[in-house]
């Protein structure tokens, strides 16, 4: 009976410092997308698949093509990156980690330009869409998602 | 044999210890009969009278003291060995309670830590979602441009619409 005792405890413990190992070890994709209107889409990156009939009813574009992507797994949420195509780069600033997800400062670059800044608060739950310049005849789309 | 001296032949006389023939030969050697008859009669008096006043007093609770004497001498002649230790003063706080205590405790701390946790009520639905705090566009890349945030209902995504950005050659779409 102590045998099972200790055993659920240290079972307990294991669970809990998993959750906090899993939670440390989130990713977040970050990609630059072009919304066009094509004859024949292409299916869109596979971590665009749960919210693309939303994207598509929104920007009223029918593919979505990558053109630079990043996906960052963080530690303490105070972490930095890129993702870049060949004209433009979204920096990335994690400023912490919050109850389910973290607080970010977004600065999309044209070359060497800053087009937009924002800070957000980015959620598991929820992922962010961010509607930058017209390109040609498409759309650029930053799209943020913790996984 | 030896010769007894007067004085041993006395004491024999005076206990009634002599024989007949020493008797009678004792009694026919005294120069005043009569002065030792009486010495003899006052000795025996003395006597009777000693061995009446020097009785032991008989005991009210003889069983008494003769048990207290036996378990006395039964305890003095027992080997060290053999005789009863002490009982250590036992405790109920023992190793094993404690450590069953300890481990029940942390179970149930656990087990309630983990319901309250649970039971905490569910914060604001938009802690759970993405939040644009500010936003700042270049005013050089668009002077006109506006910002709007919206959500959608099905699948919770947040949009940060940005409107008047310069639009840009299709060369820029290159990865």
């Amino acid at each position: 009976m102590p045998r099972r005792l200790f055993s659920a405890l240290l079972g307990l413990v294991f669970l809990l410092a998993a959750s906090e190992k899993a939670r440390a070890g989130e990713n977040v994709w970050s990609g630059l997308v072009v919304a066009t209107n094509v004859a024949k889409p292409e299916p869109p990156p596979a971590e665009m698949h749960r919210f693309e009939g939303t994207l598509k009813r929104t920007f009223g574009y029918n593919q979505f093509a990558l053109i630079g992507q990043s996906r960052k797994a963080l530690q303490n949420g105070e972490e930095n990156w890129l993702a870049a195509s060949k004209h433009f780069s979204l920096h990335v600033d994690a400023r912490g980690a919050l109850r389910d997800g973290y607080r970010l400062n977004l600065q999309l670059f044209q070359d060497r330009h800053v087009l937009l800044e924002t800070d957000a608060t980015l959620t598991k739950s929820s992922p962010l869409v961010i509607k930058g310049p017209q390109v040609g005849a498409g759309q650029l789309l930053l799209l943020l998602i913790v996984q | 044999m030896f010769m007894k001296t007067f004085e041993e032949k006395w004491t024999a006389w005076l206990d009634d210890e002599l024989s007949e023939s020493e008797r009678a030969e004792f009694e026919a050697a005294l120069e005043d009969r009569a002065a030792a008859e009486a010495e003899k009669n006052r000795a025996r008096k003395l006597g009777a009278l000693l061995k009446e006043q020097l009785q032991p007093r008989a005991m009210g609770n003889e069983d008494f003291f003769h048990h207290q004497l036996r378990e006395r001498i039964e305890r003095e002649t027992a080997p060290p060995a053999a005789r009863p230790t002490p009982a250590l003063r036992e405790t109920w706080w023992s190793i094993r309670r404690l450590l069953w205590l300890g481990a029940t405790s942390l179970a149930v701390f656990a087990v309630c830590t983990f319901f309250v946790v649970r039971e905490q009520p569910a914060p604001n639905q938009s802690e759970y979602l993405t939040q644009i705090l500010n936003s700042r566009v270049d005013p050089g890349e668009g002077p006109d441009a506006t910002v709007s945030i919206f959500q959608t209902k099905d699948d919770r995504v947040t949009v940060l619409w940005v409107d008047g950005l310069k639009s840009l050659p299709s060369e820029y779409a290159t990865k």
